[in-house]
């Protein structure tokens, strides 16, 4: 059952092993209702694998994740509905135009065909998309940005209570970034809870007002963005101290400035 | 260069598990064997010419498919090299190079050998002639499959590229049905084979093709005519040289915009801008309009859909210009079993764009996937084809076949139909991701499918085909129709209801499979006691595992 109260989202123990590596291991984390949090963390570190298993993209080798109390991988479709999530580098029906796209997605979800109309003609204007749609290119023919952006539409499309984004701002130009920012704190402001993972600190740091650290499948640090800096002056300070840092030896690739 | 970028190949070898490279090794060293076999016992000198020229189409019709129908991801892709300062056409005669190095062309050398043999106990002056003409040929059959191959896929780029690239992969696969039509009896008694050789009608299409030049240029020293020998070994090695130096321009890498690009608005795309819509507004809805747009646009989809309809219609008009008008009613017929095939990995051809079924999961959702996908290949294909046997139909005046044709058309749609979108789940084959594809097969490796599916729609069609057995002689065989409706109708779905009963328990497998590939999907694998269907999906994967390349 849906709770009133409780935690927007929470993964408890998931463990995945790829190939003898073990991608999760036992990551737990709770995300309170209406908070923004930034899931940072070194390449291969985990974060994508365990997004997609707190949404029911990968089933855990253990552990499991709830939505507004509603477990995934239990009740897959009433958790779904309360979820939007962007996937990173996946693939779109790639023949189709972003309101084809966006028609498809509320018919599929079962929206009221005005409603989608509306809500998708209102999402294309605002992410700049509504050109591309008049001049009917597909979304195979996007670029990268414009990818993240449609993407960010059918996470949007339903209204979930709950957002997932993996990596939202790769690839966006620094006014599409600003659009998204507006939107992703209009949308907590409503009440709404938002997970985005990224490897960049500062905009993590602006954003959000909780962080989670995780590195080699470990949540390594996890609270509000405060609890987790604790002493240090930035949050990247914070990751280099928990996640180790690696520097150039003096010597090393001295062939580039010769 | 080219030693390093063999060294690559190789590297890229390595990291490919065995599955398949046992069958290609144990298909080549069979053929290489039939080859020498029948060189070696045909009756005469004028026997083992016309059974050269069969063996040697053989193995150039082998050579230009197989690359196409496998999945060649361990294979060196030009685009790797797109950003290297070198010369673009070096790097694709460089590319053309490696394609020489493998147990393949080693063994279509020996092969192609058996002209030496020929050209020796023909008349031993004649040698040198032999010896060029087996060097040109393992030179021209193994440029020739990079050409097709690499043609295909530059083909993908344009709309009209596409178009015509299913033009003429209908006419080689109606070639080959016709081809194969003309040979069957022939190859069913190989002992008479090695006796008497190919004969009538095969045998003069045979020596038309280039192929059997260098052959005729043996045949035609050995009995003398010098000049024509020449003319004939002349022809084939300029042949070979034009085929070289266009295979060379088209493996050089592409700076080329990737993907169909669109000069004008498609069809039926301002969804938001009309009010009205024929299409249901539920998920089923849904799921056809994509279907229906991605089978017309997708170059990819809609190379298999329309080289299965040219390949039906190329039958038809061949049967009718040739002595077997009795096969053109089926024309349609043919080419709803051809596009059976084609839409066996639907899922594949859709990648991991999977994810949106996965996470927009409704009540019944998985459910209106799988009908709308059937719902959408019927609706493509059955007018098509039943148009197209009507036209022969009347073309030829062969209106006896038309209750079977009905029959067929009836019975074939609905078996294949559930069959490709079971195989689609139960079987998925990943190529390369939709939004990163490049060449002919990067929609994955069906020919597994395919197989199935040769095996699998007479079987399950047997009803009806028993029927129309048993009404053709009793001479009632309107009877078959409605034992067509009802085989049919059942099975598409009977198959349907399986994959939906499937693909509601094991959707997130289906997606692992297709995004992190087999290695990781067979840690998922059903149980060995599982279902059926569980039992396939096992089976399928471990052998995808065999054969999936580490890419």
């Amino acid at each position: 059952m849906t709770t009133s109260h409780g935690p927007a989202l929470e993964l408890d123990a998931l463990t995945k092993t790829f190939n003898e590596n073990r991608a999760a291991d036992g990551v737990s984390l709770t995300v309170p209702r209406g908070a923004m949090l930034g899931l940072v963390g070194p390449n291969g570190a985990g974060k994508t694998t365990s997004l997609s298993m707190a949404v029911g993209l990968l089933r855990p080798d253990s552990g499991t994740a709830r939505v507004l109390g509603v477990d995934v991988w239990t009740d897959p479709v009433r958790a779904k509905r309360h979820l939007g999530v962007l996937p990173d580098g996946l693939s779109l029906p790639e023949r189709l135009t972003a309101g084809e796209l966006l028609d498809y997605w509320g018919r599929l979800r079962g929206l009221e065909r005005d409603l989608t109309r509306t809500r998708a003609e209102e999402l294309l204007r605002v992410l700049e998309l509504d050109r591309a749609e008049r001049d009917g290119v597909l979304v195979a023919e996007y670029s990268t940005g414009m990818r993240k952006k449609i993407g960010l539409a059918t996470a949007l499309l339903h209204a979930p209570e709950v957002l997932v984004l993996d990596e939202p701002y790769e690839a966006v130009d620094p006014v599409s970034a600003r659009v998204l920012t507006a939107i992703l704190r209009r949308f907590t402001d409503g009440g709404g809870t938002v997970i985005i993972s990224s490897h960049v600190m500062a905009l993590v740091e602006q954003l959000t007002d909780r962080v989670a650290i995780i590195a080699q499948g470990r949540v390594l640090a996890d609270g509000t963005l405060e609890q987790v800096r604790g002493a240090d002056s930035t949050l990247e300070d914070t990751f280099v101290r928990l996640v180790g840092a690696r520097e150039i030896g003096e010597g090393d690739l001295a062939w580039l400035s010769s | 260069m080219v030693e390093l970028l063999i060294k690559l190949k190789f590297a890229l070898d390595r990291h490919t598990p065995s599955g398949t490279r046992w069958l290609t090794l144990a298909l080549v060293v069979g053929g290489a064997a039939l080859t020498w076999y029948l060189a070696l016992n045909a009756a005469s000198d004028a026997v083992r010419s016309s059974l050269l020229t069969l063996l040697f189409t053989l193995w150039a019709g082998v050579w230009m498919f197989a690359p196409t129908l496998t999945n060649g991801a361990g294979v060196l892709r030009p685009q790797y090299f797109t950003l290297l300062p070198l010369d673009r056409n070096r790097v694709g005669v460089g590319l053309l190079a490696t394609m020489f190095v493998g147990v393949g062309p080693v063994m279509t050398l020996v092969a192609m050998g058996a002209l030496v043999w020929h050209s020796w106990s023909a008349d031993p002056a004649t040698l040198f002639l032999g010896l060029l003409g087996t060097l040109a040929l393992v030179v021209f059959i193994v440029s020739l499959s990079r050409l097709v191959f690499r043609a295909l896929g530059a083909a993908m780029r344009t709309r009209v590229g596409m178009e015509i690239a299913s033009l003429q992969w209908g006419l080689i696969v109606a070639g080959l049905f016709f081809g194969w039509v003309a040979i069957q009896p022939a190859i069913a008694a190989t002992d008479e084979l090695a006796a008497r050789g190919v004969e009538g009608t095969a045998a003069s299409v045979l020596a038309v093709l280039p192929t059997s030049w260098p052959v005729l240029a043996v045949d035609a020293a050995a009995a003398g005519s010098w000049g024509a020998a020449f003319g004939w070994l002349g022809a084939f090695v300029l042949l070979t040289v034009v085929t070289v130096v266009i295979t060379g321009r088209l493996l050089a890498p592409s700076v080329a915009v990737r993907g169909m690009r669109q000069r004008s608005r498609p069809w039926g795309s301002r969804v938001l801008e009309h009010r009205g819509s024929w299409l249901p507004d539920t998920p089923l809805g849904a799921v056809i309009g994509k279907e229906l747009r991605s089978w017309w646009r997708d170059p990819w989809r809609g190379f298999e859909l329309r080289s299965a309809l040219w390949a039906g219609l190329f039958v038809g008009v061949l049967g009718l210009i040739s002595y077997l008008p009795q096969i053109a009613p089926f024309a349609g017929v043919i080419a709803l079993l051809i596009m059976g095939m084609g839409a066996s990995n639907m899922y594949g051809h859709d990648g991991t764009a999977l994810w949106m079924t996965v996470l927009g999961q409704g009540e019944d959702t998985v459910r209106a996937d799988v009908r709308g996908r059937q719902v959408a290949v019927a609706v493509l294909l059955v007018p098509a084809s039943a148009l197209l046997s009507t036209v022969m139909v009347f073309a030829t005046g062969e209106f006896w076949a038309v209750p079977y044709v009905v029959a067929a058309l009836i019975a074939f749609a609905g078996v294949s139909n559930g069959l490709s979108v079971l195989l689609s789940v139960v079987a998925v084959a990943p190529g390369t991701d939709p939004h990163k594809r490049v060449d002919a097969n990067d929609t994955g490796d069906h020919s597994f499918q395919s197989w199935v599916s040769l095996v699998a729609i007479p079987l399950l069609s047997s009803p009806t085909l028993l029927t129309a057995a048993v009404t053709m002689t009793a001479g009632a065989s309107w009877v078959t129709v409605p034992v067509a409706l009802l085989n049919g109708g059942l099975v598409a779905w009977l198959l349907g209801s399986l994959t939906i009963r499937h693909l509601e328990r094991r959707l997130p497998e289906v997606f692992a499979r297709i995004r992190y590939g087999g290695e990781v999907a067979v840690r998922s694998a059903p149980a060995p006691e599982g279902t059926m269907l569980e039992r396939i999906e096992r089976g399928t994967l471990e052998r995808e595992r065999e054969s999936a390349s580490h890419e």
